[in-house]
């Protein structure tokens, strides 16, 4: 087992010395003996000690010899204390242990042959180890053959992507005890007693939480087996290599298992990185690979040939981008030329696109953000100021108070939910939640304050005044702040955002009495119309609670490589370091009109923008308003799709570019620490397809305007870039954070969410087959008041209608939402929930009705 | 499936218990004098009262064989298994109640009146074999014993 | 002088001797076999073509735990798992390489399952060596065979050790 505990930097602890092994080792007080002995790099063999949960000494494993103590002591239960003298490798402990395998063995099948464990099985490993190949127990072992059986083997599918066999269970307990403990979920649990303990599902439940597949991953045994792994291929065929999850922001460390002969990936485990995952992924990480084999993937060019798209080669398809675009060059300039690119692609792709579209084209039209309304055209100060914060994941654990502002942490950031409960369970972290609706973090929260939709930057208002105004904190410029807010009184605030003062006023206490506090902001802030006024809240807030000077805030941003994108400069107009290091590295920067996503689109419509590369984004699918998106591509005389799968963008496109996926080379990622993290190459580009960077280039060359004279010039350029300070300065005065509102409309009553699906993440997911066996399809999730209003129940087809379109979708009746919300997940292109949104409104308002066939 | 009274009963318990879970236990014994048995839907009713996931109080619920999880028969007859009525025959025993009773463990007679169920030691080895049946010990068991107690549970029913 | 009449005598008497010999052997049945019209039984614990057995119901021995491929020192072995109707776990493709085997017969011993044994069969040339790759239906026998030498070995191997007899 690979998991060693680093050896922990001497602390202010108290600490104790112990002698393990004939080893002197000193270690924090509270420390088990088990670590200290994993801090010498002796290996004590356990089952059911997990790093990241509490010890509960069930599987008797880790026993250890401890002078003066009678027995074998269990050493993942027994707290480390100063003198101790122990022996992990004497006799009587290699007896000891030798009767634990014997006796966990009693019930055990040997059925190892058909067993996917076999070859990792931890039971396997220690019972070869300890040369046990006889037992005493003569009498038929323990089987379970109940109904649900759905073979002879008696496995019983437990969830969509978990298969049980509880006779191979050892009862260690680390599922149900990661499930609850670290993932807080109950869906899974331990029954009966004694000889026929058995782990199920929970009554009447599937095993089908978002965090589901680590539990197959943590299993010693093959009692829990991923149904992706089943019986595919035996783990020695496979070769690992390290990868991240370019689905979160977080970067989650993850390792690949694929065969280099079939060029396959076959599964995705964790690679414990304790300062971004925990060894924790979500089910979006783990079955992400499946994307990379879905069967629609692009495996050739394709141009528009007489209104068709057919295919062709990478040289035609080449040929034309660059004639078509040096025509456009040539006939209207450079300024008609435009670029949108996917923040998660890797850091060569993105850059090599920047110098594409900067130095070679000349053109300023350059955007990463393709899902975000993009609206203001004033410059986003305090919101590059938030987004710029440094962040560090696992400073959540110490923090005395975690507020997470605007911000569904399960759907958005699941590796940083499970840190918050983390802290909420091992450390002594208030949590308080701020949002336009309930979360499923609520459980852990000590408070969970519910505003009214659209009044983000109002809620953190009232909170401020609240502190003013109960002397929590002083403050001498209170008139500005009040200035700033716009509102007299907190009660006043209070009012307009619906919330309790008596709520207010306990989190202002909890966060100015707090030693440390973590301040995080999620999409629903970056996606919202008015994100720089509540940029300016937070940025307020910070300063009258002094977050940054005890602790860590900011927004976080939304994709595994949205930092990457700002450092590289992708933004239409970047901070000026990173300009005048552009213009260094490059001799030149242009100096044109910079245009976001949606003046980008403006200009399409006036035909002011003719030629449009796209890479790895789908603004049809994403842009907060799909018929404006869509209609404005469609005015373009030349668009290049450069895409892994056939889009709702890609049919747009004159020319549609194959693109490889992550697995397929080796990319640099920027987390949402600004950690720089490395996918490796797991398998060969699949197809004709090619990564980014090497299209980019390609489309360089093809312009007769090389990216880079060597090969190792890309890497220099990028590391460069990465190395200056994009960090803006969060502003020293109270300002101004009034965001506008939308004028109401008694036609549409329900404000719309958008957002993603707790096992999907944007618009690649729903071609993994054990992702979409989870969530196959897009829902509307309404709370049970809203859906007796209008008669509906669970699972009824339900019209939303908007002022600009109308969807379709079944029901689902949720108890966390409020009466005036409704949630839709935008991952499924089968249901086109963008075309709801409309791009100038801050909150997207419907009304529902019930089908009636 | 819970009456009123007994979901005041199971609410007054629970408040005297800082912790919710430790309410699982007396809200399941209330319960089962309630209805002679648990199940799974009781388990998501107690759940929703002390606002304990259901999925614990299954566990504990099945932890303890002192629950039945099925309907039982009016005299539910627990026979001891364990060393040292086993020592002294429980196995024979639980064959002989078998074959008198025409069922098999785990099984209630037609006539609803008897539930054969074997349990963990019951704490009266010095009197093995032994049986509960209901709230009453039955000890030093012989076969014309276990006759005699079942002629006089069926003569009272 | 000794020496000439040993060489004499020689020639005289072992000429006749040798012929003697040759003569005998005229009216004795020959070693040799008129193959292939005349084949030879093998021994019994000859290591010729590998067949895969089945339990007495006529299902398949083999589960495909990859046992054998990872025994094999000659790699020839191929296998990919899926599961049958009953949820069992069988092979979809097995596959060895007769070329590559060198009839070590690390196979057989390393099954768990009793599925993979080197039968008596040694006649498979063939004229391209794609049919040298001996798939699953090609190696997998109709019903038990009643005359495997390797059973009765592995059943005496395991009474010694005290292995109970796997059960269906």
């Amino acid at each position: 087992m690979a998991e060693a505990v680093t050896k922990k930097a001497p602390s202010n602890k108290a600490t104790v010395t112990l002698t393990i092994d004939g080893r002197s080792v000193t270690v924090d007080k509270g420390t088990t003996v088990l670590e200290a002995a994993r801090s010498l790099g002796i290996h004590v063999p356990t089952f059911c000690w997990h790093p990241k949960l509490k010890s509960v000494g069930s599987c008797r494993m880790c026993y250890v010899e401890i002078e003066k103590m009678p027995k074998l002591q269990v050493s993942c239960a027994t707290e480390a204390m100063d003198g101790m003298v122990v022996a992990t490798d004497s006799d009587l402990v290699k007896q000891g242990r030798r009767a634990v395998i014997e006796f966990i063995l009693m019930n055990h099948p040997l059925d190892c042959p058909t067993c996917d464990q076999g070859g990792e099985c931890q039971l396997q490993d220690l019972t070869f180890a300890h040369a046990i190949d006889d037992s005493r127990f003569a009498f038929q072992k323990e089987r379970f053959v109940e109904d649900g059986s759905v073979s002879t083997f008696d496995d019983v599918q437990i969830g969509p992507e978990i298969m049980l066999n509880r006779n191979r269970c050892i009862q260690c307990y680390k599922c149900v005890r990661a499930n609850k403990e670290a993932f807080g979920e109950f869906d899974l649990g331990a029954f009966e007693r004694g000889n026929i303990t058995e782990i199920n599902a929970a009554p009447g439940r599937q095993v089908d939480n978002p965090f589901s597949g680590n539990l197959a991953e943590i299993c010693p045994v093959g009692a829990l087996t991923g149904m992706d792994w089943r019986y595919k291929i035996r783990v020695w065929l496979t070769k690992t290599v390290s990868s991240i999850c370019p689905f979160t922001a977080s970067g989650v460390n993850t390792l690949m298992y694929m065969d280099e002969t079939k060029n396959r990936i076959y599964r995705t485990t964790s690679r414990r990185n304790d300062e971004i995952d925990d060894g924790w992924l979500s089910n979006v990480s783990r079955y992400a690979y499946q994307v990379v084999h879905a069967d629609d993937r692009l495996l050739t060019p394709f141009i528009r040939r007489d209104g068709k798209q057919v295919e062709a080669t990478w040289d035609e398809a080449l040929d034309l981008i660059a004639k078509r675009l040096s025509d456009i060059q040539d006939q209207k300039g450079c300024v008609c030329i435009g670029g949108l690119v996917s923040p998660r692609l890797d850091n060569a792709t993105l850059y090599g696109f920047n110098k594409l579209m900067r130095h070679v084209i000349g053109t300023n039209n350059v955007d990463y953000r393709t899902e975000y309304r993009m609206l203001p055209q004033t410059p986003e100060d305090h919101y590059q100021a938030a987004c710029s914060q440094p962040i560090r994941i696992s400073d959540v654990d110490d923090s005395d108070v975690i507020v997470v502002f605007g911000s569904d942490m399960l759907k958005e950031h699941p590796n940083l939910y499970l840190r918050i409960r983390k802290a909420f369970n091992f450390g002594a972290a208030r949590i308080f939640i701020l949002n336009p609706y309930s979360t499923k973090a609520s459980d852990v929260a000590e408070l969970e304050m519910v505003y009214h939709a659209g009044m983000d930057e109002v809620a953190l208002g009232a909170v401020c005044l609240t502190a003013v105004e109960k002397g929590i904190v002083s403050s001498d410029e209170t008139d500005r702040l009040r200035e700033a807010i716009a509102f007299d009184s907190a009660s006043a605030a209070a009012l307009a955002c619906g919330l309790e003062p008596d709520h207010l006023e306990l989190m202002a206490r909890a966060m100015a009495e707090a030693r440390k506090v973590t301040f995080l902001a999620g999409e629903i802030i970056s996606r919202s119309r008015e994100r720089e006024p509540i940029a300016a809240a937070i940025c307020n807030l910070n300063r009258l609670f002094s977050i940054n000077t005890k602790g860590q805030f900011g927004i976080l941003p939304g994709h595994s490589n949205s930092r990457g994108a700002h450092h590289l400069g992708l933004a239409p107009d970047p901070p000026a370091s990173i300009k005048a290091k552009l213009r260094s590295l490059w001799g030149q920067y242009p100096d044109t009109e910079t245009n976001t996503t949606d003046s980008m689109m403006v200009q399409m419509r006036k035909e002011e923008i003719d030629g449009l590369i796209i890479m790895g984004a789908n603004p049809v699918m994403l842009y907060p308003d799909r018929a404006f998106a869509r209609e404005s591509l469609e005015k373009l005389d030349f668009l290049v799709v450069s895409d892994l799968f056939e889009t709702e963008t890609t049919e747009l496109a004159d020319v549609v570019l194959p693109l490889s996926s992550w697995a397929e080379y080796t990319g640099d990622y920027v987390n949402l620490e600004g950690r720089v993290q490395t996918a490796s190459k797991a398998i060969h580009p699949i197809g004709d397809s090619r990564p980014g960077y090497a299209i980019v280039e390609a489309i360089a060359d093809r312009l007769e305007n090389t990216l880079y004279t060597a090969e190792d010039y890309r890497r220099d350029e990028i590391d460069t870039m990465l190395e200056v300070d994009t960090a803006c300065p969060v502003p020293n005065l109270y300002v101004p954070s009034k965001g506008g509102q939308d004028e109401d409309d008694a036609e549409y009553p329900i404000a719309l969410m958008i957002g993603d699906d707790p096992h999907h993440r944007g618009h690649y997911t729903e071609k993994s087959a054990s992702l979409t066996s989870h969530v196959g399809e897009a829902y509307l999730e309404l709370s049970p008041d809203l859906a007796a209003g209008h008669e509906i129940k669970e699972g009824d087809s339900v019209r939303i209608e908007s002022p600009v379109g109308k969807v379709v979708l079944p029901a689902r009746i949720s108890e966390h939402i409020r009466n005036d919300i409704v949630f839709v997940p935008r991952n499924f292109p089968s249901a086109p929930v963008t075309s709801l949104l409309m791009r100038k409104r801050r909150i997207d308002r419907v009304r529902i009705s019930k089908v009636v066939r | 499936m819970l009456a009123e009274e007994s979901i005041a009963l199971i609410k007054e318990k629970a408040a005297k218990y800082p912790e919710r879970k430790s309410a699982i236990l007396p809200a399941l014994t209330v319960a089962y004098r309630q209805v002679g048995h648990l199940n799974d839907e009781l388990y998501s009713e107690i759940s929703e009262i002390i606002r304990v996931p259901a999925v614990e109080i299954a566990e504990a619920a099945t932890f303890y064989t002192m629950f039945p999880k099925h309907p039982v028969g009016k005299y539910l007859i627990q026979v001891c298994h364990n060393i040292s009525c086993a020592l002294l025959g429980a196995d024979s025993l639980i064959g002989y109640l078998e074959e008198k009773l025409e069922i098999k463990k785990g099984e209630t007679t037609s006539d609803n009146l008897f539930t054969l169920v074997t349990v963990e030691c019951l704490g009266s080895c010095c009197t093995a074999p032994m049986m509960q049946i209901n709230q009453d010990y039955y000890e030093n068991l012989t076969r014309e014993r276990v006759d005699e107690i079942l002629e006089e549970l069926r003569t009272r029913a | 002088m000794n020496v000439v009449l040993r060489a004499i005598g020689n020639v005289f008497w072992s000429m006749p001797k040798g012929l003697a010999v040759t003569f005998k052997h005229l009216f004795k049945k020959p070693v040799t076999l008129d193959y292939p019209h005349q084949k030879k039984p093998m021994s019994p614990r000859y290591r010729g073509l590998h067949y895969l057995e089945r339990y007495d119901d006529g299902s398949e021995r083999c589960v495909c735990c990859g046992l054998c491929a990872a025994a094999c020192p000659a790699d020839c072995i191929y296998m990919e798992p899926e599961e049958n109707e009953k949820g069992e776990r069988r092979a979809r493709i097995y596959e060895i390489n007769m070329l590559r085997c060198i009839f070590c017969g690390y196979c057989e011993e390393a099954c768990p399952e009793e599925a993979i044994f080197l039968g008596r069969e040694y006649e498979f040339s063939d004229y391209d060596r794609d049919s040298f790759i001996y798939t699953k239906v090609q190696m997998l026998v109709t019903s038990p065979r009643k005359d495997n030498p390797f059973k009765w070995i592995i059943r005496k191997v395991r009474r010694v050790y005290g292995v109970p007899e796997p059960s269906l």
